[in-house]
């Protein structure tokens, strides 16, 4: 029999690790706001998308979270005027990227709030586990 | 002679408290010690300190190879911080018990006589 405190530590693991690889896509799509195609009407950078799945250990007889898959926002391009631009098409219009900072920027806040949560659940549960060792001590 | 406290039923394998399993770390191909044990529970007094001492052990050095691997990139800060705290965990469990044990012994050898 395993620990259910130390499982609620695993648990909390893979959470962390999951908002980890959240925080990495969120970056790239920060990262990549502008980044256009470089061949006339080229598509420039989609926004990548996470979603996230909940994962039976067997093991340990918990569900863990793990990343589902990471995708691609099919939302439309923003289309700028701008003729010099290598990527522009024959009409002058240059196709950037579908990121929305401000969306990003709230995915970014929330990735930490979870992370933090995550955290949180460790913390307590390594509380919870000190306590009980430490009734051997007590004289 | 005393080998009651050997007997004393948590102290045995130590797998309640998790001292036997080593620190799995899912991701980085981590080498792991400490195989699962499966003899029979020790009765013996040193036999059951040496076995704990030896499960603690195991656990600090996957965790030392955590830490190693951290350092190196090829393992996350999670992944460190769990396995040292597991360690950590660990040592302070196999030290309490060992500080009960003892100190019952301790109880015994000033009995009046």
């Amino acid at each position: 029999m395993i620990d259910p405190i130390r499982v609620a530590v695993k648990v909390a693991a893979s959470g962390l690790e999951a908002q980890s690889r959240r925080m990495l896509i969120v970056s790239e799509n920060l990262a990549n706001a502008s980044s256009t195609g470089n061949t006339p009407g080229a598509d420039p950078y989609m926004r990548k998308t996470v979603s996230f799945q909940a994962a039976m250990d067997e093991a340990m007889g918990a569900k863990l979270v793990k990343i589902d898959r990471v995708d691609v926002d099919r939302k439309p391009f923003r289309v700028e005027y701008d003729p010099g631009h290598p990527a522009a098409d024959v009409n002058g219009n240059v196709k950037l990227p579908n990121v929305d900072m401000l969306v990003e920027l709230a995915d970014i806040r929330e990735t930490n709030r979870s992370y933090e949560a995550n955290l949180q659940v460790v913390k307590q549960a390594r509380s919870m586990m000190s306590m009980t060792i430490d009734l051997l001590r007590s004289t | 002679m005393l080998d009651g406290i050997g007997r004393f039923p948590s102290v045995g394998t130590g797998s309640q408290y998790g001292l036997a399993q080593p620190t799995p770390v899912a991701p980085t191909p981590i080498p792991q010690t400490a195989p699962v044990r499966t003899e029979p529970l020790p009765t013996d007094f040193g036999t059951v300190l040496g076995q704990m001492t030896l499960d603690a052990i195991s656990t600090l050095r996957a965790s030392e190879q955590t830490a190693v691997a951290g350092v190196r990139g090829q393992a996350t800060a999670q992944q460190v911080v769990e396995a040292v705290m597991d360690a950590e965990q660990t040592l302070q469990t196999a030290i309490a018990i060992r500080d009960k044990v003892v100190a019952s012994y301790l109880e015994i050898s000033r009995m009046a006589i």
